[in-house]
């Protein structure tokens, strides 16, 4: 079993070449999927393993290194704008690459991997060549490494029946045996005689063919087996002779081989079924084969020269298609098979590429436009990690605190930009958010405070920061300059000030006269006591005991007269807002004290019913007065064309869960629907002299206290106005 | 007469004042009576009583002014001082016109008040006497019979007793009874003093 034993050691050797280069194909494959979806990890993987190729791994890195190039040049080479940074640049983050670097890498810049595809095609094309003719040199050797070990078989057969022959020849000779001896060994040999056919005794050869005596002289001078020229039968068999001289003058021994019966006998199953064996003569022409089946292709096929018997004869062995080469054939299958997937590979890589190329071309586009949204802003955006470092700022931001960019972000908290007077609570609300607590989308105002030391009211929305993975990593916020509207809230304040203030005067005014009545009265009654005092005196009518309660009462009535006094200029001081815990009974008090002269006036009987125990409010009382005046003499007004018995105004005081109320009503005719609308509105009126700005100043004061004021008619005519306030001595 | 009970009468509204008018008054050796509205002081039926009245003029219910009117109305001659403030002067211009005595603005001289107070007091029982002296001459004249009345008429006119006689067609002793019976029931001695009795009538 020679050559199977050869073809087992064949097969092994390229499987293993076979499995290396497996290896191999599946390491580019991986390698160059490394190389290009991840630009940071690929190097060390790459150059560390021992099998790549030199010639792959040459490309890819070329190749790899040119990917590389590109970031190095997004990251470095692109003209970075003042104030701009990205504000992912400690996340793993892909930055925009500059056209420059894009236009001046499509050109060379697919030519490497096309050439590494094409000689990797043509690397493949040759091993498996070489491969091929590889095996078919060993399937050659192994033919004719049989051939010839079918040849000695047969010569071995051929002349170890010529000596069995001679020897049998030589012991007939002797006649010491029996001739039925003689006899059964002869038929033993012919039957064990790989084809032959019969064995003669010959004494002499000359005696009866003369074809033979040529040949037998020969063997005689030789001492050699001599074989005679084939002839062909006319069964279509073809035989052959053999002259074997005994020696001396025994005589020869004449066998007749026939060659189909030496093959069918003397070849093996195993050569028989591998090959097809032909003898043939000179001529190319078929004597006889060992089977009838033929041979599909001859390029495999070894022609050995067939001597003994000679005279021509060949030997040639004809390999038929063998079917036990599946494994090279595997092999090279395998080999085409991961050829055409390293190529599948290198076209899907190269439509990653397409697409990733897309991606960040739309990307650089969607980065401008952001960009440029970010730098149109006068908005200042401010991007922070959790640790309170600024990662981002965009211009606007930069314009507003007047620090650059990077020296925004090398900045840790507390920052400059801080007021000093507000650090510790910009400090704290600073710490709150990053602690995470506070994930309102409440806007916060602060104030900040320029490079140039101008400060500046800002108002700030935050709004959590997430990565591409919804990691939270950070905050944004949106930082808008509010001083200007500051400024005009705080010039509309003031003018509502004022304009509350012109509206005490304007009442005041109005109310002038009978103020002045008023306070005639007990000036009037201090002058009576006084010169009643002094004509005591004079006339020496009293003692001064009696003078006791004339004088005490004068001073109670100079008390009186300061009171009112008080009350004017409380009324009509010019003051900041003061609002501080007040009972409401005791501002209704105050303004009945004001009005009642009017009221007595205008015959208008005022009666009022206070609440006991009511909740103090926080509010300035004097505006709070003002609002009963108006709404006072609003009721005074409406009643002044009624029925004298009908001029009664009820003025109420209560509480509820809401808060404290007090209500003004009148007896009057009632607002008609068309003026409700309007009531509120400024410069509305419906009296003859009137401004049209005290129910307008009177809401905006209710509104400053977080009050409400409205209408509803009242029961049996009139209307009655109802000032609700939030209960509470603090206050919000 | 009725002098002693014609008072100083006070009303105003504003207590204080009162109270310190009634100590002024007082001071002065004048007793006075106050009232706090107009609707208090007719209530109590005093009015008769009353020789002056300071009057303020706005009050609550029943104004001064009202009041005026009123005792205008019901035939009372009171001399009336009102109180006025300081914007009540028209108001008060207009009262003078229609009969009151006086208005005193506040804050006002005090004593000038009690003057003005006292001296319409004194005209008022002035006229009250002279009212009441009317009134005598008035009944007197009314038990004179037609022919009596019309021989004074001739007496006052002057005329001798024998004109009249002729005139009358009376002897000249009847007209002379006549004038007798005229001096007596006139309470008179002489023409003369009847001319005079009846000179404040004619005022």
């Amino acid at each position: 079993m020679r050559s199977g034993w050869l073809a087992a050691l064949s097969i092994r050797r390229t499987g293993t070449a076979g499995a290396r280069r497996s290896t191999m194909l599946a390491a580019d494959t991986r390698k160059t999927d490394i190389a290009c979806c991840s630009s940071w990890a690929w190097l060390p993987a790459a150059t560390g393993h021992p099998d790549l190729p030199t010639r792959t791994c040459t490309v890819e890195i070329r190749q790899a290194t040119a990917y590389r190039q590109r970031l190095s040049l997004g990251r470095s080479g692109l003209p970075r704008r003042p104030g701009v940074v990205h504000p992912m640049s400690s996340a793993p983050f892909l930055p925009p690459l500059s056209t420059a670097a894009k236009s001046s890498g499509t050109g060379w810049y697919w030519i490497v991997p096309r050439v590494a595809v094409a000689l990797f095609l043509l690397t493949i094309a040759a091993l498996v060549w070489w491969l091929h003719s590889n095996d078919l040199e060993e399937q050659r050797a192994t033919l004719i490494n049989d051939v010839l070990w079918m040849e000695q078989d047969l010569r071995f057969h051929l002349d170890r029946n010529a000596e069995q022959m001679a020897q049998i020849g030589r012991d007939a000779g002797d006649r010491r045996l029996d001739p039925q001896v003689i006899e059964a060994r002869l038929r033993n040999l012919i039957a064990n005689g790989h084809g032959l056919l019969k064995i003669d005794t010959l004494q002499s050869p000359a005696v009866s063919q003369a074809e033979l005596a040529g040949p037998a002289r020969l063997a005689g001078k030789t001492g050699r087996p001599v074989y005679l020229p084939p002839r062909s039968t006319p069964d279509g068999d073809v035989h052959f002779d053999v002259l074997v001289p005994l020696g001396g003058d025994l005589g020869w021994m004449l066998g007749r081989y026939s060659i189909a019966q030496m093959l069918s006998q003397s070849v093996p199953w195993w050569f028989a079924e591998r090959y097809k064996l032909d003898v043939i003569d000179n001529t190319e022409t078929v004597l006889a084969s060992k089977s009838k089946v033929t041979a599909e292709h001859d390029e495999l096929n070894y022609a050995l020269a067939f001597d003994p018997p000679g005279h021509g004869l060949r030997l040639r062995v004809t390999a038929y298609r063998s079917e036990t080469r599946l494994l090279p054939a595997l092999l090279v299958v395998t080999i085409v098979g991961l050829a055409l997937t390293m190529l599948w590979s290198l076209w899907a890589l190269r439509r990653h590429l397409v697409r990733r190329l897309a991606a960040e071309q739309a990307l650089r586009e969607e980065h401008s436009f952001r960009t440029a949204m970010e730098n149109s802003l006068s908005i200042g955006l401010r991007a922070r990690d959790l640790s309170g470092r600024i990662t981002h700022v965009n211009p606007a931001f930069c314009r507003m605190v007047g620090w650059s960019a990077e020296e925004l972000m090398a900045m840790t908290p507390p920052m400059p930009y801080w007021a000093p007077e507000e650090a510790e609570h910009i400090r704290a609300l600073h710490d709150g958010i990053l602690a995470g607590g506070a994930m309102s989308h409440e806007a916060m105002e602060l104030k900040f405070v320029r490079r140039d030391g101008q400060r500046f009211e800002v108002l700030i929305s935050e709004a959590p920061l997430m990565d591409a993975r919804g990691r939270h990593v950070g905050w944004m916020s949106s930082v808008l300059d509010i001083t200007e509207r500051k400024q005009a809230e705080e010039l509309y304040r003031q003018q509502q000030e004022k304009l509350q203030f012109t509206g005490r005067l304007i009442t005041m005014g109005e109310m002038a006269s009978t103020l002045a009545h008023e306070l005639n009265q007990p000036l009037s009654a201090i002058a009576s006591y006084s010169t009643a005092c002094l004509n005591m005196v004079e006339h020496d009518t009293g003692t001064l005991p009696d003078l006791k309660e004339p004088l005490t009462k004068m001073s109670s009535q100079a008390k009186r007269a300061g009171t009112i006094i008080r009350r004017v200029h409380e009324f009509v001081r010019r003051s900041e807002p003061k609002r501080m815990a007040c009972s409401l009974n005791d501002v209704v008090e105050e303004a009945l004290g004001l009005i009642e002269a009017d009221a007595r006036k205008r015959d208008i009987r005022i009666s009022s019913s206070l609440a006991g125990g009511l909740p103090d409010i926080h509010a300035d009382r004097v505006m709070i007065e003002q609002v009963l005046l108006n709404l006072i003499r609003n009721g005074m007004d409406a009643m002044a064309a009624c029925a004298p018995e009908r001029r009664r105004l009820l003025i109420q005081t209560g509480a509820d869960a809401e808060g404290v109320q007090v209500s003004v009503r009148d007896n009057g005719g009632g607002i008609p629907p068309e003026v409700a609308d309007k009531l509120f509105a400024p410069f509305f009126t419906t009296k003859p002299d009137g401004m049209g700005m005290g129910l307008n100043i009177c809401r905006s004061i209710v509104e400053l206290h977080h009050g409400r004021l409205w209408f509803e008619a009242a029961e049996g005519g009139g209307t009655v106005f109802i000032l609700k306030l939030p209960a509470g001595g603090t206050g919000p | 007469m009725n002098a002693p009970e014609s008072q100083i009468f006070i009303v105003d509204d504003d207590e204080a004042i009162r109270d310190a008018l009634g100590w002024l008054f007082r001071s002065r050796g004048h007793a006075v009576r106050t009232w706090p509205s107009a609707e208090a002081l007719l209530d109590s039926g005093e009015i008769a009583h009353c020789g002056c009245l300071v009057l303020d003029i706005r009050m609550d219910g029943m104004s001064g002014l009202e009041l005026f009117g009123w005792l205008g109305e019901h035939g009372h001659t009171l001399p009336v001082i009102f109180l006025t403030g300081h914007g009540d002067v028209p108001m008060a211009v207009d009262a003078i016109k229609q009969g009151a005595f006086d208005f005193v603005e506040k804050p006002f001289n005090d004593n000038e008040l009690v003057d003005r107070a006292l001296a319409a007091l004194a005209m008022h029982r002035e006229q009250v006497s002279k009212r009441a002296a009317l009134q005598a001459i008035e009944e007197r004249i009314a038990q004179l019979t037609q022919r009596e009345i019309e021989v004074m008429e001739r007496v006052l006119a002057g005329q001798m007793n024998k004109v009249i006689a002729s005139d009358l067609g009376v002897t000249m002793r009847t007209v002379e009874v006549h004038r007798a019976r005229i001096f007596e029931k006139m309470g008179v001695r002489s023409a003369v003093e009847l001319a005079q009795v009846l000179a404040g009538r004619k005022d």
